[in-house]
């Protein structure tokens, strides 16, 4: 018994629209499938078991379609275009039972290698653009931008950063104690002193109890309350105000903002619409911003322990707020935070360093502000 | 004899659905690289429960052939909007003062719309490419359909089409989706068999009645209004109310119809190879009542699908509170909240496949009928198109739909 029954099916040779009911039967012996009808070519086809694939993700489960393996794929699998419509269950049985590979996804020879080519071209692409174009052109970009649009543009990210601390609106926050104004005048007095500064600086203290301090476009720094509070002498408020008049030199936030405008949109792009993909864009961008800002911070801290030298300052302060930071992050359990995700490099490496910077100031320092000066500075948001 | 084939939809809703579900799973694991697999599985399926005749599509594209296309798109696209966002930006900065003044709001909101509108042509490109890109990879009794190549001179036909629309407020508009139509079927084959789009598009008229009548009656309520709100006559502003409201619906429905009615129009005066033509019935009742009653039962659905992860969380998050620290048990519970939370979502993008797209696609299918069907008997095979991009650029932008 080499034969199985005889059945009936579709036939399509895939050269002409015109469907052939054909006559099936399988050859066991020879392992193939025999197709017969007058209208084709010697009057019957065989097609051998080994090379019939199934067309998948077919919607009618009481139908199978047959097809052939094929040398190369045009626009499909790898499959010929003559297609076989079997809708006999005894036979669907034994076609499956009897064709070794009749799942298989053939994939044409080099697929592989077009697949690694293609996905390295597209990420070297995207790496360099991200990367090296945008950040090129922003960093070029930055410099034309009028300095006035800066200061108009950094007043309003100011007036931004007030409300979203709380306050009721622009200057709502800002400490205007007389004297200790005063003092902090004193201060970026002596730190800019001889200094060949591109921007008019516009520094502030916010009535708030956070430890931070930031700089925005157009030459505005602030310092929070809190800030004040937690340092033990005026040369650590010195470390972090030299700090942030590095950011605003550098035109930091400027070039940042540029750089993101143009990768933010490219990055939604790559990752896509999928479940947990909004999120995945916010890492992504996330990660992206923090390996910018931690260069940033590197070159801003250089910056501070320079115009400390040369203001004649203890770079020790910095180190001392350092130190302090980092027990704060340590408290809070910031630390744990892996450190390519954090925005601020380590804060004991930034210790570490400004302490070396210090024992090899060549000669001697003396306290940025007096202490009559630093108590008016400490109390600058009292009325 | 002038034989007819029935259009017939053999999809079903629980196969799909799993489908649709396995395939999203594995689009996460993989961090969306598959989901250019995934559609393609769905379009398989979708494509091989619509037949003619008994004889079932085929959809022919690939997964692989996918995911290429979208590297090439995803290229030209990171270079052209990450630059142009970029000068964009840039030129914000420097021309656009940055104060709350109404010059400065106006110039933002300029340079917001410019660079939506920079995206539009791509958009229209793209949905052109993935128009050609699915008709030649779509196969009845093993002979590709295909499309002419034409993208751009659709993207500029559109876009002067667009304008006219909202310059004549939207009266001109079945010139527009009657001209774009024809634009696209006369391009359109069957084998070696070519697609004709006939009719007049001032025919699509007709389909426009609910829209005007729902335009009528917002204009009314807002007289109404006009003359109730200076004399505070509290009936008028009542009935202008009602008005708007009826207005509303009469107008969002109108639309339906016109799809409706434009989509069976477009059908019935298309003719394929100069011989075989076709009839659709789709009804505006139809779809609109599969819309709602889809909508409702995943509302329903997902609305207890969400109250019991919620009442997980909250199990996960009492239990935290009670010890006083985060153990490691209520992390692993917070863990599953976050994954039953995902799991939910891609449940509800399942069933608004199975329960809307695939009950109006079914209805579609089997409100076509062909007429003078023997001729197609005749046609021969035309050959196959390559694509370097396949619908890459649609999915980049998004504008691919739902299948």
């Amino acid at each position: 018994m080499a034969y199985h029954a005889l059945t009936q099916a579709r036939f399509f040779d895939g050269e002409q629209g015109l469907r052939l009911d054909v006559d099936l039967q399988v050859d066991t012996a020879a392992e193939t499938l025999r197709i017969t009808h007058p209208d084709l070519p010697m009057g019957s086809q065989y097609w051998p078991l080994w090379a019939v694939r199934a067309l998948s993700d077919h919607a009618r489960e009481d139908q199978m379609i047959l097809t052939l393996l094929a040398d190369s794929a045009l626009d499909s699998s790898l499959i010929m275009t003559a297609r076989l419509t079997v809708d006999d269950p005894a036979l669907i049985t034994i076609l499956t039972r009897l064709c070794p590979d009749l799942r298989k996804k053939d994939v044409a020879r080099g697929t592989y290698r077009r697949v690694l080519t293609w996905t390295g071209g597209a990420v070297g692409a995207l790496a360099l653009m991200i990367f090296v174009i945008l950040p090129a052109m922003a960093n070029t970009l930055a410099a034309y931008i009028p300095i006035e649009r800066e200061v108009a543009w950094g007043k309003t990210v100011v007036g931004g950063m007030e409300r979203f601390l709380g306050g009721s609106g622009a200057g709502s926050l800002v400490c205007r104690n007389d004297d200790g104004v005063d003092a902090l005048n004193a201060m970026t007095r002596r730190l800019t002193e001889g200094q060949d500064l591109e921007y008019e600086l516009t520094i502030a203290v916010f009535d708030h109890p956070m430890v931070n301090a930031f700089a925005a476009p157009g030459g505005h720094v602030v310092l929070m309350r809190g800030l004040l509070a937690k340092a033990d002498s005026p040369d650590e408020v010195a470390a972090v105000l030299g700090h942030e008049i590095g950011h605003v030199e550098s035109r930091d936030v400027t070039r940042n903002a540029l750089r993101s405008a143009g990768s933010a949109g490219l990055l939604s792009l790559v990752l896509g619409d999928f479940a947990g993909g909004g999120a995945a864009v916010l890492i992504a961008e996330w990660t992206l911003n923090a390996s910018y800002t931690r260069e940033a911070e590197a070159a801003a801290d250089v910056f501070a322990l320079e115009m400390l030298d040369a203001s004649g300052t203890d770079a020790g302060g910095m180190a001392d707020f350092f130190d302090k930071i980092a027990e704060l992050q340590r408290k809070e359990g910031a630390r744990s935070m892996p450190a390519f995700l954090a925005s601020h490099p380590d804060s004991h490496a930034r210790a570490h360093a400004a302490r070396a910077f210090a024992e090899n100031q060549s000669y001697g320092t003396t306290p940025i502000l007096t202490k009559r000066e630093w108590a008016a500075l400490q109390n600058i948001c009292k009325d | 004899m002038s034989a007819q084939i029935q259009g017939r939809y053999f999809g079903k809703g629980a196969p799909l659905f799993k489908l649709y579900f396995i395939t999203a799973i594995f689009t996460v694991l993989t961090l969306g690289i598959y989901r250019f697999w995934a559609k393609t599985r769905i379009r398989k399926y979708i494509w091989s429960s619509v037949t003619g005749d008994d004889d079932s599509f085929e959809y022919t594209g690939t997964g692989l052939e996918k995911f290429l296309g979208f590297l090439v798109a995803i290229v030209v696209l990171a270079i052209y909007l990450g630059i142009f966002q970029l000068l964009l930006t840039f030129i914000g900065f420097s021309v656009i003062p940055q104060d709350n003044s109404p010059q400065a709001i106006a110039g933002q909101a300029a340079a917001i719309n410019l660079s939506i509108l920079a995206v539009v042509p791509l958009m229209l490109f793209a949905q052109y490419r993935a128009r050609r890109y699915k008709m030649a990879r779509t196969r009845w009794r093993g002979i590709r359909f295909g499309m002419e190549n034409g993208a751009w001179g659709y993207v500029a036909r559109a876009l002067a089409y667009f304008v006219l629309v909202i310059l004549t407020l939207g009266i001109l508009n079945p010139l527009a989706t009657f001209k774009l139509e024809k634009y696209m079927a006369d391009r359109g084959w069957y084998g070696d068999g070519k697609f004709e789009q006939m009719g007049r598009w001032q025919d699509l008229y007709k389909g426009m009645k609910h829209v005007f009548i729902g335009i009528g009656l917002l204009i009314a309520s807002g007289v109404l209004f006009a003359i109730g709100a200076p004399e505070e006559q509290l009936s008028l502003l009542i009935l202008g109310g009602i008005g708007v409201f009826v207005a509303y619906f009469w107008l969002l429905i109108g639309l339906v119809y016109y799809r409706v009615y434009a989509f069976n129009y477009l059908t019935r005066h298309k003719v394929l190879d100069g011989q075989v033509t076709f009839d659709a019935q789709l009804e505006t009742s139809t779809v609109i009542a599969k819309v709602i009653v889809g909508s409702i039962v995943i509302a329903v659905l997902m609305g207890v699908i969400f109250a019991v992860i919620a009442g997980v969380g909250a199990a996960v998050f009492a239990g935290a509170g009670a010890t006083g620290e985060l153990g490691a048990g209520s992390i692993v519970g917070g863990i599953v909240v976050v994954i039953l939370y995902a799991a939910a979502f891609l449940v509800a993008g399942g069933l608004s496949l199975v329960m809307i797209t695939q009950p109006i696609i079914e209805h579609a299918v089997n409100s076509i009928t062909v007429f003078n069907s023997d001729h197609l008997d005749t046609i021969r095979q035309r050959s196959a198109d390559s694509f370097a991009d396949a619908d890459g650029f649609a999915d980049a932008l998004d504008v691919g739909g739902a299948i």
